[in-house]
């Protein structure tokens, strides 16, 4: 295979790594203005290993969004799955051998709850999941009693913490996840006909594709992803928290729709997500740094999100196809095409 | 109003190009009072065309409309333009409030009572609350025309109805009608768009033909017979010969397909045989069930059938992708929204029925072999520009129609199904999936093709069913596979 130059070009385009060069100016502005406190390696582990977490939540709502559908229950999926970790070693009395199968088994079981009420019930997709959502809200409540849950046991603490070359576990889950979910995504059929399923699920099922079990699947795996982030929630805090979960939506969400303006021309990629996803944390750190306020982190990813669905908006004009577009015509809130 | 004799609309060397057609060559068209106009054509004669100019829709690229002084002009288009969750008494109250200002509260006792009185004067009240999409198609029909006498000052306005009874079961067909004489009874000008040309003739009292964008003919419907018309709309008399008979055709082979009572949408009973190696032709006008016999037979609607098999064997649980196992595929006629995923490339669409075949070790598609396999069927079925990673919608139309037709053709079906396979495709693009098809079947596949396009039916096929109200209502082979029988035999004339 031959790359000419204007292939290099595109692929260093603004328009095509954009999060780059925000990312570049972040740093820059920070590096200027801050630099005694930005640029310490321990600010940049510890930025590392706290967003892996919200890393994987985008992750696992990138997966059934491939396949058309939005998932607004992400956050309180992790969050529930965290206090469900929880409860299963404090009040259960569960070894972590089987604790952990037994929370992402929950995790899968509640993303297959959500897909069937999608394809069985004709509910739409941010309806259902927006319904799911508050279910597992007054789940969590309930387990939980609104308390924290404690006594979680010497080693459960250790399994986010452990650090393997200055760097902890989360972040290598992080990693693994991503790579599984881009082979399956970028190589396999599977993933060809989840993109299929999600651009026009009535030419997919013309094509032979069986829409509803790749809907099913993905909201499966989604399920599972969150669950997973929620088990390690639970042990980076060494407590089971439920306040802390369905503040991951957001993050999550932002990253996803950002990162569909990246790399992949207007398609949800799993290293556009990553990347949009660290872009993000980046900023954040960098204004808590120089001292903002709290509530600035829910204006950054407010900004964030419109800011990225407007990129995509700007791209499908240019005549790229945008997948965030598609998502908010499907539900009848943006333009056409 | 002026003079009662006058013409009430005056339509006046109409012309309308398009880039690669003249849609219309300098149409002109009178209406007067009281007359019911209707102006036939086949597809691309130009009748929608004229309807669309008239609607305001296109800009005339020459030639005048004019109406008399306070005469008004309303559409009646296909589709109704009602939205079918209100009720026939909100979709008049759309148009035409009873308050006075948009914030006025709305007075739902006046506007029934309006209602009542509109849709009374075409006969029995039926339930004006429903929704309008509970009603049968007669009705909805009566209520866009209510909705467009309300607020005339006067019964001398024109009204067109473009193709309103398609949709129309047959007994449904005469209060439609009966609604219509009445408005004309009354003073209004009608011009009234259709495909069914013999009630037309119960209906009309002048006839307009359009062919190729000119009008061949406008006459007193007492002045022409079925014959005639046909020959007005076919250009061709009724003593033409057929176009060429192709064939591949294996007779005495197992059937490709075999169908008997196949039943579903407006499909209602259909009995049918593909040999390998032939081309069957599915002919009749729009709503005769000739559009959805493809998507039945693929699985694609829902359908029931009292036998279905597969070159030999039984094919009863049909589902698009139940079918493609047994070597059954499907080109749509929805080629921007069915026959592919525009936002995919070429090669993922081209590769998305079958990719098994191109996976390795660890599950992955070889995309040295994806690639291998797409620039061969680019290169075989002519794809310009020969780019895979194109996005399908960047193609132009002839050349989407040529990707989902490579696919299609990819795992050499034993049975192929198309519907509209060359619609919007320009003249080239058309040999080349007309060679496409020829090859299918020379290979042994056997080919059903669901087409408005008669020229295009007498070019491909061996045989040609042509259906009225859901069945099969004629065969046509040989001698007799002309075009002026297949547009006979489709409006019921023979």
């Amino acid at each position: 295979m031959s790359t000419s130059r204007s292939d290099i070009l595109r692929a260093l385009s603004f328009r095509n790594i954009s999060a780059v060069y925000i990312f570049i100016v972040i740093f820059a502005v920070f590096a200027i203005w801050i630099p005694d406190r930005f640029l310490q390696p321990g600010v940049w582990r510890s930025l590392l290993d706290a967003e892996a977490l919200t890393g994987l939540a985008a992750i696992a709502a990138l997966i059934p969004l491939v396949a058309g559908s939005l998932n607004l229950a992400v956050g309180a999926q992790v969050g529930f799955s965290a206090i469900v970790s929880a409860w299963f070693l404090s009040k259960a009395g569960l070894p972590i051998a089987i604790q952990l199968p037994a929370v992402i088994l929950a995790g899968a079981l509640i993303g297959l709850v959500t897909a069937l009420v999608i394809t069985r019930l004709r509910v739409e997709p941010i309806i259902a999941t927006l319904g799911m959502s508050s279910i597992l809200l007054a789940g969590m409540a309930w387990v939980s009693g609104s308390q924290q849950i404690l006594d979680l046991g010497p080693d459960y603490g250790k399994l986010a913490t452990t650090q393997w070359g200055g760097v902890t576990v989360p972040v290598y889950v992080l990693f693994a996840v991503a790579l599984v979910t881009w082979y399956v995504l970028e190589r396999t059929p599977a993933g060809r006909r989840m993109y299929a399923v999600g651009f026009n699920p009535e030419a997919a099922r013309l094509a032979g594709v069986g829409v509803e079990g790749i809907r099913v699947w993905s909201l499966v795996a989604g399920g599972a992803i969150a669950a997973l982030a929620g088990a390690l929630l639970t042990s980076r805090i060494n407590a089971g928290d439920p306040t802390v979960g369905p503040s991951f939506l957001l993050p999550a969400l932002t990253a996803v729709f950002l990162g569909s303006t990246q790399f992949k021309g207007g398609r949800f990629n799993v290293w556009g997500t990553v990347v949009a996803m660290y872009v993000l944390a980046v900023g954040i750190k960098g204004l808590q740094l120089a001292g903002s306020p709290r509530w600035v982190n829910d204006l950054f990813y407010g900004l964030a999100l419109l800011l990225a669905v407007a990129l995509s908006q700007w791209e499908s004009t240019a005549r790229r196809g945008s997948a965030v577009g598609r998502v908010l015509s499907r539900i009848g809130i943006g333009r056409k095409g | 109003m002026a003079d009662p004799t006058a013409p009430l609309l005056r339509v006046e060397g109409l012309i309308k190009a398009f880039p690669n057609l003249i849609a219309l060559d300098g149409v002109s068209l009178d209406v007067n009072p009281g007359e019911i106009v209707a102006v036939l054509g086949h597809n691309g004669s130009g009748k929608s065309t004229l309807v669309k100019v008239l609607a305001g829709a296109y800009i005339a690229d020459g030639g005048t409309v004019s109406l008399a002084d306070g005469t008004g002009l309303h559409i009646i288009h296909q589709d109704l333009a009602l939205v079918g969750e209100l009720s026939a008494v909100e979709n008049l109250a759309l148009v035409k409030r009873t308050g006075p200002s948009g914030g006025a509260p709305i007075r739902r006792g006046a506007e029934r009572e309006r209602t009542r009185e509109l849709v009374s004067r075409f006969g029995e009240v039926f339930d004006l609350d429903a929704p309008v999409r509970a009603l049968t198609p007669a009705q909805r029909a009566i209520v866009a025309i209510s909705r467009a006498l309300d607020g005339w000052e006067h019964p001398a306005n024109v009204i067109v109805l473009d193709e309103s009874t398609e949709s129309l079961h047959r007994s449904e067909v005469e209060t439609l009608f009966a609604a219509v004489r009445r408005l004309a009874a009354e003073g209004a000008g009608v011009i009234f768009v259709s495909h069914r040309l013999d009630e037309v003739l119960s209906l009309a009292h002048r006839v307009v033909v359009l062919r190729d964008g000119r009008k061949v003919a406008d006459e007193p419907v007492s002045g022409v017979d079925h014959t005639r018309l046909v020959e007005l709309i076919t250009g061709s008399s009724a003593a033409a010969v057929a176009g060429a008979p192709a064939g591949a055709r294996r007779p005495g082979a197992v059937p490709a397909l075999r169908v008997r009572g196949l039943q579903g949408g407006t499909v209602e009973h259909l009995d049918l045989d593909v040999l390998p190696g032939e081309i069957v032709g599915v002919a009749g006008v729009l709503g005769s069930g000739r559009e959805a016999v493809p998507s039945l037979l693929y699985g694609a609607t829902e359908a029931a059938a009292s036998e279905f098999a597969v070159a030999g064997s039984d094919h009863p649980r049909r589902s698009p992708a139940a079918s493609l196992r047994r070597g059954v595929a499907f080109v749509p006629g929805d080629r921007a929204r069915l026959g592919a995923v525009r936002d995919m490339n070429a090669r993922e669409n081209m590769t998305l029925p079958q990719l098994r075949t191109l996976t390795g070790p660890l599950g992955a598609i070889s995309a040295r072999r994806e690639r291998e396999e797409v620039g061969a069927l680019m290169t075989e079925y002519g794809v310009r520009p020969s780019l895979p990673d194109q996005r399908f919608s960047l193609f132009s139309g002839g050349n989407q129609q040529k990707v989902v037709m490579a696919r299609a053709l990819r795992d050499d079906p034993v049975v192929l199904l198309l519907d509209e396979p060359t619609q919007g495709v320009d003249i080239g693009a058309k040999a080349a999936i007309y060679e496409a098809i020829e090859r299918a079947a020379a290979a042994g596949a056997g080919v059903l093709v669901s087409s408005s396009d008669a020229k295009e039916l007498l070019r491909l096929c061996d045989r040609v069913i042509v259906m009225r109200d859901g069945r099969g209502a004629a065969e046509l082979e040989g001698p007799d596979l002309t075009e002026n029988r297949l547009v006979s035999e489709g409006y019921g004339l023979a």
